[in-house]
């Protein structure tokens, strides 16, 4: 059966990271490999005739087995013997009869099929196979009737398939070998010939090749080849050893060998549920009854589910918590999770690669020293031995990929549905990777303590000696937002790399723009204007418009901490708000269009005050730079032409509004030095914008720089590693430095907030109403300010 | 490995009210492939109690069944036999193998099964096996007041048929069983 649809895999990219020196003959022979780790052969065998010989040992147990168990009743003997014959008809209720076996195995043979002949539909050349089925039905059918006490469970077959498979790729692998190397194999006899000078029949795999049936060559003429094993690599030398009819037991011996491919399968099958005398035994996640020895009394299933939750509390408690609240129990997923090893979340190809790592691990009991007696035994079962601790933190790590859209879902059914339906595409190393962190985190002494399971649930204790690595887990809702983002750019690519980098930006400022929303909806805040007045600058993409605006600003922010016209100014900046989101909507519509409207969009840019830079912009940004704010230009910002927006009374007209209010009101000498101090973080805060707008600018303008995005978005999601390309990483320090300051300004902020209430109650401003409105602004202001602090932990991120 | 059970002339309730328990008690459904039944079951209800025990039932006419629709004769082919069905009140003497025999022939059957004798007999006859498996309730015949209850139960597992027989004799059970193989697969020879 070749598996048109399956490609053996390339050995995985994961570095075996037990340094076995017999690994590496058997670095492509996933089989052999397997056996090894689960315990089949006993690790300790190395040489070949060990290895052959251990072989031998399991698939005679098989043999046994299978001779015993599976019975045709029409194969006893044939006496009339009465007293048996009443025993063994076929009506017979006698338990003990053959009879009664075979309906009961017949029986047992209905669920298996019915489980089987649903088995990798994808691959349903290779497993669909009548062959394949058959082997599949046998082996589990011995095995259940080998331990009748945990029967047969569905998923038992999909832990089967992917060790026959297995085994059959390694087959495969052996006949290329064979053709390849067809010299080395020593069937066949029949042209052989010794030397002379050979007592012992030693083999020299001398072949004789077809020179002997060649009429051309005669035997004498010929130059005998001597090829040694030695003159091959020895991952092939392995294989020709191992499956070398005449080495050690023989046929029986030869580890890669197709006869006997459901001898081994068993073999392995076995060993992985059974645990081989270590703490993880399959067979016990299928079964309902708590393990004996566990003290929370739970099914080890059950058990084991309760510890990755555990683990996830402690690395990642928010989202420990939050899937608490909703009413996810870890065994919802977690049981299909565990008990297929994963097999339904993840593809063949790339389940092969995670359970070579889980069968690496060690499966056997750590001892722990004797004050951790105590604690040793309120551990759970499976944080116990290295490859229990895996296990858990692969599906924790599994659980932290989902995170961000975990979070976001309110309500339970959709948790479930995202964990159970796990995304196809995703990058199984670092997955892998992050289990083997979790692994160690585990199996670390010091951590065991706020994992035993006497310790409550929402335990927030960190062990001191790991918190860098936990920079890897956590995501904010805005990079969750980001990520939604890029998904959506990826589904749009085929359109011109400008336009589509284009649109990344504009939903780069698109987050920024729904900080500013966020903003917009709490009245009554004095950095909602401010900042909607920076965002307003940072349309106009001037560096030096929103300086002189910004002390335009001055005025305006003293009179409106304590204008009696507050909510007027609300309603203006609630304005501009309004037009900055249904502008920004625009632009996505902008760009598609052709760039026809750049040049009327750059001549508007030019209306604008001191616009220096506007040459040094390329087209593409002037659509998403000019979003007029003003209500006037409302209308304008409709049009997709913009042709008739001007800008430049834009900037000017929000302010003068306020500047009228500022005749209104003249009082604010208490507050004088906050604002002062205010006016240097918007100051800040503006240069802060005009960056990000000016890396957008250069970004968009290279054209040839295509996959600067990814690499934004990718260093954005692998926080620790850095960027490709020096101006990227530039630009990348640049912003984690602005974000730095960002935070190091809004703790400023804050601080001058807290002190306000002292400037308030001491009376300072006279006027009663201005205070009012001052503490409600504080309060606001505070939320503001926390939005700011999420943008600039998205900026340090990146 | 096709199991098929061979009964008839039950005869309820005329001349017997029920299966025996013991009986009744190894006809779980299930088990069973095919029912073949020579007739005189009499009334529907056994037909429906037949039924749960397997839904594949074959049934020919007794002179006693209620139902007329029931055929005379039936043939029907499992593995590689062919199974022959008739009562046997059509076929006089009753009972006699040699007019059996033609019987079989005419139908061109390896197994034939016939009745209405309430007496379990077998024959390996000319290549093929007549059997008869009399009562399954006991019910008392023209010929015969002491009927023990009885029936048959063929396994016919590709060239070779197992025959048991299920007597109770005694209020016991017993079993016995007979072998028979066909010889090939040929084309009936004369």
């Amino acid at each position: 059966m070749v598996p048109s649809e399956i490609e053996p895999s390339s050995p995985g990219t994961l570095v075996l990271s037990r340094a076995d020196e017999s690994d590496h003959r058997f670095a492509n022979l996933r089989s052999i490999r397997w056996r090894l780790n689960l315990g089949v052969i006993p690790s300790s065998s190395s040489s070949i005739d060990e290895l052959r010989r251990a072989t031998a040992n399991s698939r005679r147990g098989y043999a046994l087995l299978r001779r015993r168990l599976l019975m045709n009743p029409h194969l006893l003997k044939d006496d009339r013997d009465l007293p048996t014959l009443f025993i063994d008809n076929p009506l017979s209720q006698n338990p003990d009869s053959t009879w009664g076996q075979f309906f009961r195995n017949a029986e047992l043979e209905k669920a298996l099929d019915q489980d089987l002949s649903r088995l990798y539909p994808e691959q349903w050349c290779y497993f669909q196979a009548p062959g394949c089925q058959g082997m599949l039905r046998r082996i589990l059918l011995l095995w259940c009737l080998k331990y009748p006490e945990y029967g047969y469970r569905q998923g038992m077959h999909e832990l089967l398939a992917p060790l026959l498979y297995v085994l059959h790729v390694d087959i495969m692998r052996l006949s290329q070998v064979r053709k390849d190397y067809e010299d080395y194999f020593t069937d066949r006899f029949d042209s052989l010939s010794f030397e002379e000078k050979d007592i012992s029949y030693t083999f020299d795999f001398n072949k004789f090749m077809d020179s002997m049936d060649n009429d051309e060559i005669s035997s004498q003429g010929y130059s005998k080849k001597i090829k040694t094993l030695d003159e091959l690599d020895p991952e092939v030398q392995s294989i020709v050893m191992l499956s070398d009819s005449y080495g050690a037991e023989g046929e029986l011996g030869s580890v890669l060998s197709e006869k006997f491919m459901e001898h081994d399968a068993y073999c392995m099958f076995d060993a992985l549920m059974s645990g081989t005398n270590g703490c993880v035994a399959m067979a016990s996640f299928f079964g309902y009854s708590p393990a004996k020895g566990s003290h929370t009394g739970l099914p080890p299933v059950l058990e084991a589910c309760t510890a990755f939750y555990r683990l996830l509390a402690v690395v990642d408690s928010s989202l420990h918590s939050h899937l608490v609240e909703l009413g996810v129990e870890p065994q919802y997923f977690g049981l299909r999770w565990l008990r297929v090893l994963f097999g339904r979340e993840i593809s063949l190809q790339g389940l092969l690669l995670v359970w070579d790592e889980i069968f690496l691990a060690d499966n056997s009991t750590r001892t722990f020293t004797d004050d951790d007696e105590h604690n040793g035994n309120n551990m759970f079962k499976v944080f116990v031995c290295p490859r229990g601790a895996l296990l858990s933190g692969m599906a924790v790590s599994m659980i932290l990929y989902l995170r961000s859209s975990l979070l976001s879902t309110e309500n339970a059914t959709c948790c479930l549905q995202r964990l159970l339906n796990f995304p196809e595409d995703f990058d199984l190393d670092k997955i892998i990777q992050k289990a083997k962190w979790l692994q160690g985190f585990v199996l670390d002494v010091n951590v065991r303590s706020a994992l035993s399971s006497s310790v409550p649930a929402r335990t927030k204790s960190v062990p001191s000696g790991s918190t860098s690595p936990l920079f890897v887990t956590p995501e904010s809702y805005w990079e969750e937002k980001w990520r939604l983002l890029r998904k959506a750019e990826e589904e749009e690519r085929q359109m011109s790399p400008s336009t589509q980098k284009k649109k990344r930006w504009l939903k780069v400022t698109k987050l920024i723009r729904e900080v500013t929303d966020l903003s917009r909806f709490r009245r009554r805040s004095v950095l909602e204007g401010i900042s909607q007045n920076i965002s307003s600058n940072t349309e106009e993409e001037a560096t030096e418009c929103p300086v002189t605006v910004s002390k335009e600003n001055t005025p305006t922010q003293e009179t409106e901490e304590g204008s009696m016209g507050f909510h007027t100014a609300d309603e203006e900046s609630v304005k501009s708000g309004e037009e900055s989101s249904s502008v920004y909507s625009d632009p996505t519509s902008l760009v598609r269009d052709s760039n026809d409207s750049d040049s009327s969009t750059a001549s508007n840019l030019s209306l604008d005050e001191n616009h220096n830079s506007v040459d040094s912009l390329s087209a593409e940004n002037s659509h998403v730079s000019l979003e007029p704010t003003s209500p006037e230009a409302r209308d304008c910002s409709t049009n997709l032409d913009q042709q008739t927006c001007v800008d430049s009374p834009l900037p000017i007209s929000p302010h003068s509004r306020n500047e009228n209010q500022v005749t209104q009101s003249k009082e604010e000498d208490s507050t004088d030095e906050s604002v002062s101090i205010i006016t240097k973080e918007h100051k800040l805060l503006t240069g802060i914008f005009q960056w990000f707008l000016k890396c957008r600018r250069s970004f968009s303008s290279e054209e040839s720089k295509e996959n600067q995005v990814d690499c934004y978005s990718e260093s954005h999601t692998q926080a620790l590693s850095s960027p490709n390309g020096d101006s990227d990483s530039n630009l990348m320090k640049t912003l984690k430095n602005l974000g730095q300051s960002m935070l190091e300004h809004i703790q400023v902020i804050e601080l001058i907030f807290r002190q306000e209430p002292g400037l308030v109650q001491g009376g300072l401003i006279r006027n009663i109403d201005k205070t009012k409105f001052i503490e409600k602004g504080q309060a606001t202001a505070t939320t503001a300010l926390k939005e700011l602090r999420k943008i600039s932990h998205l900026l340090s991120d990146m | 490995m096709v199991l098929v059970l061979a009964l008839g002339d039950l005869h309820v309730p005329h001349r017997a009210a029920d299966l025996p328990p013991k009986f009744k008690s190894m006809l779980v459904p299930g088990k069973i492939q095919h029912i073949i039944c020579t007739g005189n079951l009499c009334i529907k209800e056994i037909h429906d109690y037949l039924k749960t025990i397997c839904p594949d039932l074959h049934i020919v006419r007794g002179e006693f069944d209620e139902d007329a629709r029931y055929p005379d004769t039936k043939t029907l082919t499992i593995g590689q036999f062919k199974l022959g069905l008739c009562h046997g009140h059509q076929v006089i003497p009753w009972g006699d193998l040699d007019s059996l025999a033609m019987l079989q022939r005419q139908l061109d059957v390896d197994i034939f099964v016939t009745g209405h004798t309430h007496q379990f007999t077998a024959y390996k006859h000319e290549g093929g096996v007549v059997i008869n498996p009399g009562s399954a309730t006991g019910a008392y015949s023209s010929i015969n007041h002491d009927v023990n209850p009885s029936f048959v139960l063929m396994d016919i597992d590709g060239l070779r048929v197992v025959v048991y027989v299920y007597e109770l004799i005694d209020g016991e059970v017993k079993v016995d069983k007979i072998d028979f193989k066909k010889a090939s697969t040929s084309t009936s020879a004369p």
